[in-house]
């Protein structure tokens, strides 16, 4: 116990430097998969046709009403939410030094974290479209008939009518991803991300002058479990807040 | 001349021919009821004039002026067909008020979005504002909800609801005002409160077009009613001709269901 | 590997470029150019013999002038007292980290210093993400046939782990056979125990075949001499475990890319700095200079 209360200080400042790295990651990641996330969901639910016109010429339904855009979204979650994050991470990281022999993101901690970032948005956009799209969905379709009647135009609709109905339905499983999210940043350590959890297990193999210790790794919990618990305060406020309407 | 033409009008769903060749027409001032069974097109008809629906075949003419004409091989594109469609107004079966809008805002957000495109908007945007602020009021003080203004939509009963979507529709000044079965969503006690709302409606001289199976209702305000049966207009013509001298069979049977029920 | 990972990866870009439910157009389906940096573009089903191409003209132009025209060299690395540590003040220190820096010096760029995860050092090295490898690593058969390894430059030995009051009876291969072992997966540990036919679990690092020790999880541990010697007995974290006989003796060396021009350069950086002093002085200043093979 003396040991311990000895090495904490060093611990501790070693493990907020982590997680400063893991809250960089979960912020950057939000702020870059909601928007696209948003984008994602808009593709899968677009209904461009292009071989549309060829309908005279008597070609079959499937090939006319063929919607490229909403396939190749479609494809692109699939594989993206199909696949491991860790194999995705490796894959940005070290795909381009590997096979293309141009390693874009370069050996340093910022292309790491570019890198980890870049997986991150991506594959969390894919998840949050899904979402997404089924929040537009559930928005009844007489909102959309009632906007256009009344003379507003499909973006206004969607800003002004449906966006707030469905955020107010996401909220909950939304909450449940962004959770998520904040554990899933310690994946990032497979391409040598310093985040909470690799500064917590360098005290295991052996660090500034401390080794052989588990316990700040256990420790780490506490942080996610503190970080958490925020996020879950301020997503339950904001479920509140939502409530004026039904 | 009339207010309202349709000729010729046709739609098809799949296979299943919903409107078969409508053909009426509408004065200035006046109201029609259209009357039917469910699933004889009436909806189709009224989401038609109101652009949800794009028909087959067939032209609709408002004040002479072409609004639409299906066999036009190059359909309008958005923006052109959100102008048009303001020349009539729709109220739905269900309401559909935004419910993340007070009475009040639910009135006022679409003619607040329609005047961003004034092109003094941006000097008189306060003036605008405070402008479109007293018609959605007074249109709301009319509808006998001066108390729920600031009301959304899940703290006002049905037949309250069903009056603020008239002041939302009436708001951006129709030329001619659609409604879809007002008051089937509602309880038989909340139906009288819409039906005397769009009864002094009728009274202002507005021109209406209402889909509904208040056969007394539209007995009283239509000054033409028109009888739909399985995609055709099988009579129409004055209340008393319709109701009093029913020419044809199937509608003898249709409203004798209704004098019974 | 490396063309295990370009097959594997090619696999998912042609999935994914055929889902893209129509082709893109493959502008490289004419000749497999040897251009670096073009490879982004090309089709797809070529990736691999692209990659073999790239690697053959990355040899032919040279590693040093790759360095050199970058001006880093990158030097891959994990957290291993007394050979890449860090000091008071973040900066990274310790036998391995100071000749490197002395390297890079003599080649007139920096060094740069990446904690990486030691599992994937070979990726790193070939993913380009780093230059070289030198971090206390032991030439074993599969690091001499994945990397361009320098000399031998220091001794080590794979000794094994024990709790301090049982050390007295395994001091001999014999008594081992009874025992559970933990070692890193893919150390030159492993590759002991496998000879010797002794029961073992692979773990992910030699500090947790350590806590393994520690914890009765495992009955024994095998990991490098000079590891065992900072972290195991009086003054460390393990204070009741001990090492007791070496299994075999063996090299530490730097590793680089296959094919690398960097490997000679520093046999001659050793040569030189061996000769005038430098490589024990610092040597000594970690501890390690018992250790030091001749250049």
């Amino acid at each position: 116990m003396e040991l311990i209360m000895e090495q904490m200080p060093i611990v501790i400042r070693s493990l907020n430097i982590g997680f400063i790295q893991t809250l960089k990651l979960f912020f950057v990641t939000l702020a870059g998969a909601l928007p696209l996330g948003l984008v994602i969901a808009f593709g899968s639910m677009s209904r461009f046709r292009p071989l549309k016109c060829l309908a005279q010429l008597g070609l079959p339904g499937w090939l006319t009403e063929f919607r490229p855009i909403s396939c190749v979204t479609r494809i692109v979650v699939w594989i993206v939410r199909g696949t491991p994050l860790m194999i995705q991470l490796l894959i940005i990281y070290y795909f381009p030094g590997l096979v293309l022999n141009n390693p874009i993101w370069g050996g340093g901690e910022s292309g790491r974290f570019l890198a980890a970032s870049v997986a991150f948005i991506f594959n969390y956009a894919c998840y949050f479209s899904e979402i997404y799209r089924g929040g537009i969905q559930s928005v009844p379709a007489g909102q959309e008939e009632a906007g256009l009647v009344l003379g507003m135009t499909r973006s206004q609709i969607f800003f002004k009518v449906t966006l707030l109905q469905m955020i107010k339905r996401i909220v909950p499983p939304m909450s449940n991803e962004i959770i998520t999210l904040v554990k899933d940043t310690s994946l990032a350590r497979i391409i040598a991300l310093q985040e909470i959890i690799w500064a917590g297990q360098a005290f295991l193999k052996g660090s500034q002058g401390i080794s052989g210790q588990i316990w700040p790794l256990f420790f780490t919990a506490l942080y996610y479990l503190v970080f958490s618990g925020i996020l879950t305060i301020l997503l339950g406020r904001l479920e509140e807040k939502l409530n004026f309407f039904r | 001349m009339p207010i309202l033409e349709v000729e010729h009008l046709c739609k098809t769903f799949e296979r299943t021919e919903v409107l078969k060749d409508i053909s009426f027409s509408l004065e200035q001032g006046q109201v029609v009821s259209i009357i039917g069974s469910s699933g004889s097109g009436k909806t189709t008809l009224l989401r038609c004039l109101n652009f949800l629906e794009r028909p087959d075949s067939g032209v609709i003419r408002v004040n002479g002026e072409v609004l639409l004409d299906a066999g036009d091989p190059s359909p309008d594109p958005d923006s052109v067909i959100r102008r048009k469609r303001l020349h009539f107004g729709l109220v739905f079966q269900s309401f559909n008020l935004f419910p993340q809008y007070t009475a009040l805002e639910n009135v006022m957000l679409a003619k607040e979005l329609l005047a961003r495109e004034q092109p003094d908007y941006k000097a008189r945007k306060k003036e605008i504002h405070e402008e479109i602020r007293v018609l959605a009021e007074e249109l709301l003080r009319q509808m006998g909800l001066e108390n729920r203004m600031n009301n959304y939509p899940h703290q006002l009963s049905g037949g309250q609801c069903q009056r603020v979507a008239i002041a939302r529709a009436l708001a951006l000044k129709p030329d001619i005002l659609c409604f879809d079965e007002p008051t089937s969503a509602l309880d038989p006690e909340l139906t009288g409160e819409v039906l005397r709302v769009i009864k002094e409606l009728a009274d202002q001289q507005t021109t209406m077009l209402i889909v509904t199976h208040e056969m007394a209702f539209a007995r009283d305000v239509a000054h033409h009613v028109i009888f739909m049966d399985d995609g055709y207009i099988l009579e129409q013509g004055t209340p008393e001709e319709v109701f009093g001298n029913t020419r044809e069979e199937r509608t003898r049977q249709f409203l004798s269901r209704f004098n019974q029920g | 590997m490396k063309k295990w990972i370009a097959v594997m990866l090619a696999g998912m870009m042609t999935a994914a470029a055929l889902s893209g439910c129509g082709s893109t157009g493959n502008t490289a389906e004419t000749e497999a150019p040897a251009e670096e940096a073009d490879a982004a573009q090309a089709d797809t089903s070529d990736v691999a013999e692209e990659d073999a191409a790239a690697e053959d003209s990355a040899a032919e132009e040279s590693d040093m002038a790759y360095v050199q025209g970058k001006g880093t060299l990158v030097v891959g690395i994990t957290d291993f007292a007394p050979m890449d540590y860090k000091d008071e003040n973040g900066e990274w220190i310790g036998f391995d980290a100071d000749m490197a820096k002395a390297f890079a010096e003599s080649l007139g760029v920096e060094a740069e210093f990446v904690e990486i995860d030691w599992d994937n050092k070979i990726l790193e090295l070939d993913g380009k993400t780093i230059d070289c490898v030198w971090n206390g690593m032991t030439l074993t058969d599969d690091v001499l046939s994945a990397m361009e390894c320098s000399n031998a430059y220091c001794n080590n030995a794979q000794v094994v782990i024990v709790p301090a009051d049982v050390a007295d009876q395994y001091q001999d291969e014999e008594s081992l056979a009874d025992l559970t072992f933990a070692v890193e997966a893919g150390s030159a540990g492993e590759e002991q125990v496998k000879a010797l036919g002794l029961n073992y679990t692979p773990v992910t690092a030699q500090s947790d075949a350590l806590m393994e020790v520690a914890a009765g999880t495992s009955d024994a541990a095998v990991i490098d001499s000079l590891m065992a010697a900072a972290m195991v007995g009086e003054g460390t974290g393990y204070e009741d475990l001990t090492y007791t006989i070496g299994l075999n003796s063996e090299e530490y060396g730097v590793g680089f890319r296959k094919g690398s021009d960097l490997a000679a350069a520093l046999n001659d950086f050793f040569a030189s700095s061996y000769a005038d002093g430098t490589m024990e002085s610092i040597a000594e200043t970690y501890g390690v200079q018992a250790a030091l093979i001749e250049q």
